[in-house]
């Protein structure tokens, strides 16, 4: 006979199997090396280096055809001394890689501004999203001088946009954790 | 005929339940699909669907629990739940266990078949030849340009562009463009008039190009073509470069695309396929548990429900069993069960009328057997019932009050187990136990004994016990104490006699007297000496005889006259002494005395209770020698709930002999030499007459004892 014991015992098995996998891999994931935003003329632009990684299963993966993407996600908080900070600013830039095999090269989409790059290696097209250079943000008008702001960089490692059979392991597997930290700093007025 | 309403064994919410646990597995099954739209929220419900297994897991956990908690208890209805449960665990279990295993085993080797090697090298293969294809396209166009370089040598600079013009629409170009060294634009040309900027090399290709002084591409073109891009250097003073861009037919990009997107794919499957099988796997694993998860705990719910009108019955027969009639189950279902539950009712109805009617039937025989009881223990008559064995089975209180033996103490054994406390009685109980076991009809027998107050005659009725078949299952006897009767019926037989003589003896003593005496005085002086000396002794001897007579004649007269006259309360203590004082002068003999202390009244007449003393004391007196002893105390006493003052006389004489203890009391008896034998008599009839009781202590075996019990007056306090 099953006691309340075992019971007990089963019921935490069950939610130990059922936790995700909330750490990070440091080693695989992504790198927001450097960031900031500075103000050109009326516009605080951004410039970011980023280092990306990909683990070796995302690299066969990538070779095998399959499509990953990225978000590189950017904020600009209001920050309250004693309320929750406002989000003055929210914006994303989605990047879609891509192997094509019939050309050898890895075209890389920018699919927020809809351009398209080809690239014969894979660190040639890493080194394009890397780089992120006099990215405009907000008008300076917006930016009141009285307040403090907090910049936030993201690198989203997209995996709900991965093939279906991948998507339920890449959310357990640590090789396809590969999303930044957020990065964040004040904003220098 | 009435429609019945189907009622389902589980309620809506369940089935609202189970229908969202339905489509949520066939919007799961759906978004594995890749096409489909719902692949967008696959994670989304695969999380759902994992929190609804783990809810589901937790309801089936919470009835587990429940029904161990309730067998534990030995709850009415756990075990056959647990048994059912158990069963249909197994019965659900084992198949889909089955059909789970022999899907997998399916579903991977139909993953698997997709792939073998020869597709993958026809892929390969395929893939090959479409970049040789356009490979050899490349270099084609790379000779053309190079060839164009030539014709472009020696053009004017105010020339080249028109030259450019007519070499694009020769070559086939969809556009030319002339660079310098550093990059800058020298001429363009594109078949497309509103092109204003030319395709840029990148930095790439400008590399290559100073590396090799040549470049050539295919690279994706607009609106998904396919275009090549070819450089060459054109040898002038100032190096230039041309750079041609000359479409990829729409067939062979097709075919070129077509094949990529078959290899593309492939491959993508062929990496997919592991993970391929793990989704499956994971979705068929889902849907198995929360289907057998939902199934179980639909199974609790319908075996808790079928179970219930179960647990009522086994409730209801706990009841019945411990007596409860009166709460009838609810009936639930209209169904077997139910009609079950009915029955169940409607027993339980008549079984508790029929113990209503027993109870009923019980307080009345009851009511009757106390009611017989009650008129048994209040007979003056004893009456005691023997079983088939002769063991007693019942006796009144007036068969202790005849026999002064606790005979109800005695039930269940036999009659002649009396005679353990009670010897005398032997001789009697033995003669009722004969004719218990023999007589077959109803007899009757006077039998006699010395009870504790003297001889005790009683008249014994006796009845054999028949049962409705014949067979004799015991008997009863009815005895009546009739000593008193007698002791009436000679009392009275000698009244008369006494009262006789007195009138038929006694008037004819007195003429004789005279007459003797008128003798004597007559004949005295006539007659010789001689004569007349037996003549006086005649007449005195006549007289002394009547007078004699006289005397015997009162005493007659004294013991057929009522001797309580007239009555009083009398302090018997007082009375005691008053009477010893006349005798405490009688040298030699002693008196000892022992009145219990307080006032022992009773109500009588004293002239009469003088005399009782005075015939006690001169009886004694008589029996005993002049150093002898006469103890006398006086003690109250309680019988049957009546206060009795008990006056008890001894003496150290020469004692009765044991055949004249039961005639002691009546007339003529006597151990005397001289005396009528009316003393005791006439005690006996004064005490008996004062409603008191005297008889000898047989105890006593020194001596004569008597002892006298007299009702103490009401005002007298115990």
């Amino acid at each position: 006979m099953l006691s309340s014991r075992y019971l007990a015992i089963f019921f935490c098995c069950t939610l130990f199997w059922l936790l995700p996998f909330t750490g990070y891999a440091d080693d695989l994931a992504t790198e927001v090396i450097d960031a900031e935003i500075t103000l050109q003329k009326d516009h605080y632009v951004l410039a970011a280096d980023i280092a990306y990684q990909l683990s070796k299963k995302a690299t066969i993966a990538l070779q095998s055809g399959v499509p990953l993407y990225w978000s590189l996600q950017i904020k600009l908080l209001q920050q309250h001394p004693y309320l929750w900070d406002k989000t003055v600013l929210k914006t994303d830039i989605h990047y879609r890689l891509q192997y094509q095999a019939l050309l050898n090269v890895y075209r890389l989409q920018n699919l927020s501004s809809g351009e398209t790059y080809n690239f014969s290696t894979l660190y040639a097209a890493l080194d394009l999203m890397s780089e992120i250079q006099d990215f405009p943000l907000i008008e300076k008008s917006k930016i009141s001088p009285e307040e403090d702001y907090l910049c936030a960089l993201k690198v989203k490692f997209d995996r709900g946009l991965l093939p279906v059979p991948l998507r339920s392991i890449a959310y357990i597997d640590k090789q396809w954790y590969l999303s930044s930290d957020w990065t964040l700093w004040p904003l220098k007025k | 005929m009435a429609f019945e309403k189907v009622k389902l064994p589980f309620s809506l919410f369940t089935l609202i339940l189970f229908g969202l646990i339905l489509l949520s597995l066939q919007l799961m099954s759906s978004a594995t699909q890749e096409s489909s739209e719902l692949s967008a929220l696959y994670s989304w419900l695969l999380l759902i669907n994992g929190l609804g297994s783990v809810v589901l897991l937790s309801l089936v956990g919470v009835n587990i629990y429940t029904l161990i908690q309730h067998t534990k208890k030995r709850e009415a209805g756990s075990r056959l739940t647990r048994r059912m449960v158990s069963l249909f665990v197994v019965l659900a279990l084992a198949p889909a266990v089955i059909v789970f295993y022999f899907s997998m085993q399916f579903l991977h080797q139909g993953i698997d078949s997709w792939f073998n090697v020869e597709i993958d090298r026809a892929l390969e293969d395929a893939l090959e030849l479409s970049q040789s294809s356009l490979d050899q396209r490349m270099r084609w166009h790379l000779k053309q340009t190079q060839q164009l370089t030539e014709k472009l040598q020696d053009s004017s600079e105010n020339r080249v562009a028109l030259d450019m013009e007519n070499l694009r629409e020769l070559s086939g170009a969809t556009e030319m463009t002339l660079f310098s060294r550093q990059g800058r634009i020298i001429a363009s040309s594109s078949i497309n008039l509103g092109d204003i900027l030319p395709s840029l090399p990148d930095k790439n290709i400008w590399l290559q190009l100073r590396q090799n002084g040549e470049y050539v591409a295919v690279a994706p073109a607009h609106e998904e073509k396919l275009m090549v891009r070819a450089i060459a250097k054109v040898d002038t003073q100032e190096p230039q470069y041309l750079q041609a861009l000359y479409p990829v037919p729409v067939r062979v990009y097709d075919l070129a695309d077509s094949v990529e997107f078959a290899f593309v794919r492939y491959k993508e499957m062929k990496f997919l396929r592991h993970s391929l099988k793990i989704t499956f796997t994971l979705a068929l694993s889902l849907v198995l548990l929360m289907s057998l998860l939902a199934a179980i705990w639909v199974a609790f719910i319908s075996i808790r429900n079928i179970i219930a009108p179960v647990k009522q019955l086994v409730k209801g027969t706990q009841a019945v069993a411990s007596g409860h009639y009166d709460e009838p189950l609810p009936v639930i279902a209209q169904d077997d069960l139910g009609f079950l539950v009915e029955s169940f009712n409607e027993m339980m109805n008549r079984i508790a009328m029929a113990r209503d009617e027993t109870r009923i039937a019980g307080f009345e025989v009851e009511n009757q057997r106390a009611y017989l009881e009650t008129i048994l223990a209040n007979l003056t008559a004893g009456v005691i019932s023997f079983d088939a064995s002769y063991n007693i089975r019942t006796a009144n209180q007036a068969a202790y009050r005849i026999f002064h033996i606790h005979v109800n103490h005695f039930i269940g054994r036999q009659l002649l187990d009396l005679i353990n406390d009670r010897s005398e009685l032997a001789e009697p109980l033995k003669s009722i136990q004969r004719l218990l076991e023999q007589a077959e009809d109803i007899w009757q027998q006077r039998i006699a004994f010395l009870g504790p107050n003297g001889r005790q005659e009683l008249l014994c009725r006796g009845t054999p016990l028949y049962s409705q078949e014949g067979l004799r299952v015991g008997g009863v006897v009815v005895f009546d104490d009739v000593t008193d009767l007698i002791q009436a019926q000679k009392n009275a037989a000698w009244g008369e006699v006494a009262r006789r003589l007195a009138h038929e003896i006694k008037n004819p003593l007195t003429p004789i007297q005279l007459s003797a005496e008128r003798l004597q005085h007559k004949l005295a002086d006539k007659l010789e000496p001689a004569d007349a000396e037996i003549l006086q002794r005649s007449t005195r001897t006549i007289v002394h005889q009547v007078e004699a007579m006289k005397e015997m004649v009162d005493d007659f007269s004294e013991y057929a006259k009522p001797s309580k006259k007239e009555t009083v309360d009398i302090d018997l203590s007082q009375l005691v002494k008053e009477i010893l004082a006349l005798y405490t002068l009688k040298s030699g003999v002693k008196f000892k005395t022992d009145y219990e202390a307080g006032v022992l009244t009773v109500n009588g007449d004293p002239i009469s209770l003088r005399q009782v003393l005075h015939n006690l004391i001169k009886n004694a007196l008589e029996a005993i020698d002049s150093e002898g002893l006469i103890e006398i105390s006086l003690h109250r006493v309680q019988k049957n709930n009546t206060n009795f003052i008990e006056l008890a006389l001894y003496d150290n004489g020469t004692g009765i002999k044991e055949d004249q203890i039961e005639t002691i009391f009546e007339p003529y008896v006597t151990t005397k030499t001289k005396g009528t034998g009316l003393g005791l008599a006439i005690v006996k009839k004064i005490i008996e007459d004062h409603g008191g009781a005297i008889w000898v202590d047989t105890s006593r075996k020194v001596g004569a004892g008597f002892i006298i019990q007299l009702p103490a007056c009401h005002s007298e306090p115990l």
